[in-house]
């Protein structure tokens, strides 16, 4: 077997060209030997990391975290929202997304009300609440309707992205876009309020002014 | 109950990083907020360093931390140290950041640099007993190439391609230049005490 010994440094570096990081994951697959060298040389590369200049994290990054990985507590499953919930959304909008019924969704609910009584703590995260929904993500409320909402779903489809909306007497107000493909966090750009709905659409990229297609996922906050 | 505001907790605080990443993989938050104070500001340095933005750097930091949360249970301790799994899924998403939005050909680190550097706020683990000062010293004593081509891979992330045409040398060159500049940081490493694996250097293809 041919050992790939003098391309494993820079691919502890993440330098290689697309052509050898190939040939080298190929390689690892197969070969003990050169993962113990990589692991090596992942150790080397990562001392690299202590020679930057130091910064000190935002103290709310180590809240975010730890809200993000908050444990179950109560999760309206979103295949359980009535769908006369939608009744209203336009039914033109039906646009089909075969795609969709592949997407993992991740959209979680946060009740104000109903959880304003409890754990009222001088813990800081207290002042956020957070439901987990099983495999699928999360969405953190503060006491003043800011809403941030964490999702782990698969990437939307080409030329589209979701959209976050934030529903309330006056109609679906936008609330950001993003891709997904991985876990992300959106701080949603409307203030959701008691018994608002918050919901996610696909739409064409750049994102749409109306929602154009039913909500994939949504819940009532 | 640990306490929030420094993350100590009677539980967590004598675990090894393998103790707390193996609580980790079974949902322990505690474990968690414990592995994040020991290495977020490695990490959080590492990620400004790189993305040059300290909003981004947080949402690199913040998705690798998420990665460690959900991955945890996938690690094997065979293959290396948390910390240096930590830290290396940071690169990789600050890198493939950079390289997305080609940020690093952008704007000088001066400001970044500014501000860094303040004393110590945190505790932090170093990595496998390396000090900040030991490998700044052992990068300091490299070749000028060498280090040259460490920082501009590592912290600008820039491939061997575009190391060759921005250094105006042969793709050969860079190649083996980056193999002997990271041989020379490891030798430097090993000699002040840092233990690697070695078991890969001994065995015969």
């Amino acid at each position: 077997m041919e050992h790939v010994d003098e391309l494993i440094p820079a691919h502890a570096l993440r330098s290689l060209d697309p052509a050898d990081e190939q040939q080298v994951v190929a390689h690892l697959e197969e070969c003990e030997r050169c993962r113990r060298m990589l692991s090596d040389y992942e150790g080397v590369a990562a001392s690299l990391a202590y020679a930057a200049p130091r910064a000190v994290p935002p103290p709310e990054l180590r809240d975010r975290l730890l809200a993000a990985v908050e444990p179950v507590v109560e999760a309206p499953s979103l295949e359980a929202a009535p769908r006369s919930r939608f009744a209203w959304w336009p039914r033109a909008a039906t646009v089909a997304v075969p795609v969709l019924a592949a997407c993992v969704i991740g959209l979680v609910v946060w009740n104000v009300s109903l959880r304003n009584d409890l754990n009222t703590t001088k813990d800081s995260l207290a002042q956020n609440r957070t439901v987990h929904v099983d495999g699928v993500g999360n969405l953190v409320a503060d006491q003043g309707g800011n809403v941030t909402l964490y999702a782990d779903m698969a990437p939307a489809p080409a030329g589209k992205v979701y959209e976050a909306w934030v529903i309330g007497s006056s109609g679906p107000i936008p609330a950001g876009t993003f891709q997904g493909g991985g876990t992300i966090m959106l701080d949603l750009s409307a203030q959701a309020r008691p018994g608002d709905q918050v919901a996610i659409t696909i739409e064409p990229a750049g994102g749409s002014n109306k929602p154009t297609s039913s909500p994939v996922a949504s819940a009532s906050v | 109950m640990p306490d929030r505001q420094t993350g100590k907790d009677p539980h967590t605080e004598h675990l090894s990083d393998h103790g707390l990443l193996a609580l980790v993989a079974r949902g322990d938050r505690e474990a968690f907020a414990r592995l994040y104070d020991l290495y977020s500001e490695a990490a959080y340095s590492l990620a400004v360093r790189i993305v040059r933005d300290r909003d981004l750097a947080a949402d690199v930091v913040q998705d690798a931390f998420l990665a460690v949360w959900k991955q945890a249970s996938r690690f094997d301790a065979r293959r290396g140290q948390p910390s240096t799994w930590i830290l290396t899924v940071t690169h990789h998403k600050a890198v493939d950041l950079v390289r997305r939005e080609d940020r690093r050909r952008a704007e000088p680190l001066d400001e970044v640099r500014a501000g860094a550097d303040p004393a110590p706020s945190v505790e932090e683990r170093a990595w496998l007993g390396v000090t900040r000062e030991q490998v700044r010293t052992a990068l300091r004593r490299l070749p000028d190439p060498h280090r040259e081509v460490l920082e501009l891979a590592y912290f600008d992330g820039y491939t061997q391609s575009e190391l060759a045409e921005r250094l105006a040398l042969p793709l050969g060159t860079v190649k083996s230049r980056t193999f002997a500049a990271m041989a020379a940081l490891r030798t430097a490493l090993q000699a002040m005490g840092i233990t690697m694996e070695d078991e890969w250097n001994t065995s015969t293809s």
